[in-house]
């Protein structure tokens, strides 16, 4: 038995020169226990609401502290906290994710484009997004859908003008120090048009660094929108954790749930896409692990 | 005369920076759903005389280029227009709240740079993994609460449950003037994400700056590594956060709208709040054009302190100077 171990281990850190910086990645102890954290938040929003209470169903049990009928309390008109959580987080994680994605594709497309060919995109670009280091992106969000209105798609598209360009900068970097690698050389040695080269070998190497910045962008974005949400900025048929925590301040006296519950949601969400995305970047570059 | 030009092309820059700021608050306003008068004034009902008036002001009968004209000259005049709910020049409204307003956010700001520093420097000196990972799981874990849950917990812990602090307004009926104890929560809350933030970069400079061969030689000449810390890292560690300090005015800025809606903290951000309650969109771009202002001249001020602090910038401008 004790051979078998010790047998098996030598080979693993046999192995460990050859492991992928994804399957590093996935060894980490506490990736594992923040990725099963985010698929039990997806699980609880998505598949929750089939088992619960209706979220808009109104009782006399207004206020109610959380027992065993009503696990998270009621709020002010005897709907079920838990419910309406469930249903809220369908928004905010349906947020995050759809500005993510769009961040990522808008980055990889003009990022990918600045850092390979340079010239008026590359400059472009790095004017873009001085502007948005310099004015944060909630403040240009918040203004721009208090004067166009609050609904989801103009949420979505806010939140990804002003949180694409520092995605696009990580990929431009990427692309600049791939370019120069011997591989893209050869390839090029080789007669591959450019668009090809830049498609099949410069951007399959900077994917790491991409997926990393789009986890961070999805946390931030569920982060922002919580807080326009709770500035009654958010989409008006579905209050989302944001939402939620806005009408909560007026019974922070008497119903500590109300403010508890939905905060904590936002928190786990939120910390998990950043933890996700921290130990991604240690597996990435294991040299730099302490520096960061 | 390098640094003349240097300083030029920074003010040439920012100059633009504000202009594309303009510019979109001016696409924005023709993107704005309903009747363009409405758009700048609010939801509320105005005269015939007040609505040829606006037209006249803003050029709004004209094409869109003579448009923007009118609303760029308007601006550039300091005439930010007229709030109608406070009857009040739209300047003189945000102005009356921009002290407010840094009242709290430096303090936070002063709060969460020696706080992020001194903190980011303790754990660059830690061997241990347990203790790393512990200080990297916080600085993570203080980013991701949200500025304005914290503000609610706290005042729930310290208003509410303990009695110790205000949780609302900016003093009490009977005083005037600064209130201490009003400033503490919303200080703390607008600090910790920033705090964190910075702590984790200071960290990792100084972990950078303990791999240098004269801290070496430092050691080898027997310092303590407190000492070290103190005499050789400390200073050279917080050069690249004299950036990390200047770019964060902004957001504990865009932080202070969240966390003085939940204190009741009648600053710039409360009456962006309440002015975009009652769409009062005048207000609300005139606010975003004050931030942008203060975050710029911060910005300008941040590269003049750098070329300051970092003897290699001195140096380069001296050397350039004697060159020509």
């Amino acid at each position: 038995m004790a051979i078998r171990t010790r047998a098996k281990s030598r080979t693993e850190s046999g192995q460990a020169a050859l492991r992928t910086p994804v399957q590093q990645f996935l060894r980490l102890p506490s990736t594992a226990f923040f990725l099963a954290l985010i698929v039990l938040m997806a699980a609880f929003c998505f598949i929750g609401p089939l088992f619960s209470a209706s979220p808009t169903d109104t009782s006399f049990d207004v206020l109610k502290a959380p027992d065993a009928t009503n696990l998270a309390g009621t709020d002010s008109l005897g709907r079920d906290l838990l419910s309406r959580m469930m249903v809220g987080g369908q928004i905010s994680l349906f947020v995050g994710l759809a500005v993510g994605f769009i961040c990522m594709t808008l980055a990889v497309i003009i990022g990918g484009l600045a850092g390979f060919y340079g010239g008026v995109v590359d400059t472009l670009l790095t004017k873009v997004a001085e502007f948005f280091q310099v004015i944060p992106p909630i403040i240009l969000a918040l203004v721009s859908i208090a004067m166009l209105g609050a609904s989801l798609p103009i949420i979505i598209t806010i939140l990804s003008i002003t949180m694409w360009p520092q995605v696009a900068r990580i990929v431009r970097a990427e692309c600049m120090r791939v370019r120069e690698l011997g591989f893209v050389e050869s390839s090029r040695a080789a007669g591959f048009r450019p668009l090809r080269i830049l498609w099949s070998d410069v951007l399959p190497n900077a994917f790491a660094p991409v997926l990393v910045a789009t986890t961070m962008t999805v946390g931030r974005a569920i982060l922002l929108e919580s807080g326009l949400a709770f500035l009654g900025l958010g989409d008006a048929n579905t209050p989302s954790w944001g939402a939620l925590l806005n009408g909560a301040q007026a019974y922070m006296q008497t119903a500590w749930w109300l403010t508890l519950f939905p905060g904590v949601a936002i928190f786990v969400i939120v910390l998990a896409a950043n933890m996700l995305g921290d130990r991604l970047n240690d597996s990435l570059n294991p040299a730099l692990s302490r520096v960061k | 005369m390098y640094l003349l030009t240097h300083y030029a092309r920074l003010l040439g820059s920012s100059l633009l920076l504000v202009f594309v700021v303009i510019l979109v608050m001016f696409m924005l306003l023709e993107l704005a759903p309903g009747d363009p008068v409405q758009a700048l004034v609010g939801s509320m009902p105005v005269t015939e005389a007040f609505r040829e008036q606006m037209t006249i002001a803003y050029g709004l009968d004209r094409p869109l280029g003579e448009r923007f004209l009118a609303y760029l000259g308007n601006i550039l005049t300091g005439n930010l227009g007229e709030s109608f709910a406070n009857k009040q020049p739209v300047i003189d409204l945000i102005m009356g709240r921009l002290g407010n307003t840094l009242l709290i956010t430096i303090p936070a700001l002063v709060l969460s740079s020696v706080g992020g520093i001194l903190l980011g420097a303790l754990a660059a000196r830690t061997r241990s993994r347990v203790k790393d990972g512990t200080i990297s799981f916080l600085a993570v874990a203080g980013f991701s609460i949200p500025s304005f849950w914290l503000a609610l917990l706290l005042i729930m812990l310290f208003s509410v449950q303990l009695g110790w602090l205000p949780s609302q307004g900016m003093n009490s009926f009977t005083s005037n003037g600064i209130s201490v104890p009003h400033l503490i929560l919303p200080v703390v809350s607008l600090a910790l994400a920033e705090l964190a933030f910075k702590a984790r970069i200071m960290r990792s400079s100084m972990i950078e700056v303990l791999g240098q061969d004269y801290i070496d030689t430092a050691r080898s000449k027997g310092l303590g590594s407190m000492e070290i810390l103190r005499r050789h890292g400390l200073l050279n560690a917080m050069l690249p956060m004299v950036s990390v300090i200047g770019y964060s005015l902004g957001y504990t800025l865009a932080g202070s709208v969240l966390v003085e809606k939940v204190f009741g903290w009648p600053g710039m951000g409360l009456l962006l709040y309440d002015s975009i309650q009652r769409s009062e969109n005048l207000v609300v771009m005139g606010i975003l054009l004050i931030m942008t202002i203060v975050i710029v001249i911060v910005n300008i001020l941040t590269d003049v302190v750098y070329g300051l602090v970092d003897p290699r910038i001195r140096a380069r401008f001296t050397i350039q100077r004697g060159a020509r």
